[in-house]
């Protein structure tokens, strides 16, 4: 279970690290512990997984990733962990997912693309679906980022 | 941005000091002075190049769910759609995308029935019941830096 100041550090390590020599000292003043516990804390916080990554996230365009597509795919539910990693092994998938099927919705297996171009991401696309044989799948570009955000879970 | 930007830019997006002076530690690694570190990451910060320096959660882990979802938004309904979603801080991502289903956003919360009513909710204000609630059965991949 989180403690209460396990909260109080993860609602403070959703914000935005100061550039300084010290951030995480302000950070510790603020929580009322030492630094040194405070960065034990976080070590652990990454240790036992509930920080997924800790550090700076860009822009993506700066990658020279201009266009990003989701693919969702069809896959038979006996191939999809083997298709899942196969497709995760690309360095153009960022995100692979398997996602619960609705009425209406088929496709199970998902995947964020990124590439320079809407035809790059065609083309990688082509290229998944030849190296794993599923032939079935929507490509779905973002036409407007209508949010982008991080979640504040405490 | 020259090439020591973008080191410093490698570094930090998964290599992260979790110590007193990280900048510092950055700098080492790359044999530049610490200030020269935070002068850089000063502008980078101002350019809009760094979105954010903190931590990204594994919502699962701290007892949360999340889901994808995705509605089938009538032209001139979007705007509204639009505007009630996003209200709901667990919407993190959305955007409009080429299909019939043409409103696609992430959503996270305490529990899946807390989704349902939310999404009960959204289809009440708007009118729009379309809405297609895909949540993850399983991860295989989430990479969100890059080498720049």
């Amino acid at each position: 279970m989180l403690t209460k100041l396990k909260k109080r550090i993860i609602h403070e390590l959703q914000g935005d690290l100061s550039i300084k020599e010290r951030p995480f000292l302000e950070i510790a003043h603020r929580i009322g512990i030492s630094e040194d516990q405070l960065l034990s804390h976080i070590q652990k916080l990454i240790d036992d997984g509930y920080i997924r990554r800790f550090g700076a996230t860009l822009q993506h365009q700066i990658a020279g990733f201009e266009a990003n597509a989701m693919v969702a795919w069809l896959v038979d539910e006996k191939d999809i962990k083997k298709v899942g990693k196969i497709m995760s092994s690309f360095p153009e998938v960022t995100h692979c997912y398997q996602r619960q099927t609705s009425k209406g919705w088929k496709y199970n297996l998902f995947t964020m693309i990124h590439g320079r171009t809407e035809q790059e991401c065609y083309a990688i696309a082509k290229k998944i679906s030849e190296r794993t044989g599923i032939k079935e799948y929507h490509i779905l570009f973002s036409l407007e980022e209508l949010k982008k955000t991080t979640m504040r879970y405490f | 941005m020259d090439d020591t930007d973008k080191a410093i830019l490698n570094q930090i997006q998964s290599d992260f000091p979790i110590t007193s002076r990280p900048f510092s530690e950055i700098a080492k690694r790359l044999n530049l002075k610490e200030q020269e570190v935070l002068k850089r990451l000063t502008r980078l910060k101002k350019m809009g190049i760094i979105r954010r320096i903190g931590g990204n959660f594994n919502p699962e882990r701290l007892g949360f769910t999340s889901t994808l979802c995705a509605a089938r938004v009538p032209e001139n309904k979007i705007d509204k759609f639009v505007e009630v979603v996003n209200g709901y801080p667990g919407v993190t991502h959305n955007y409009r995308r080429n299909h019939d289903y043409n409103i696609w956003f992430t959503f996270i919360a305490e529990s899946r029935e807390k989704i349902e009513k939310y999404l009960h909710e959204i289809s009440l204000k708007t009118g729009v019941t379309e809405i297609y609630n895909l949540p993850a059965l399983r991860v295989f991949k989430i990479k969100a830096q890059f080498e720049v």
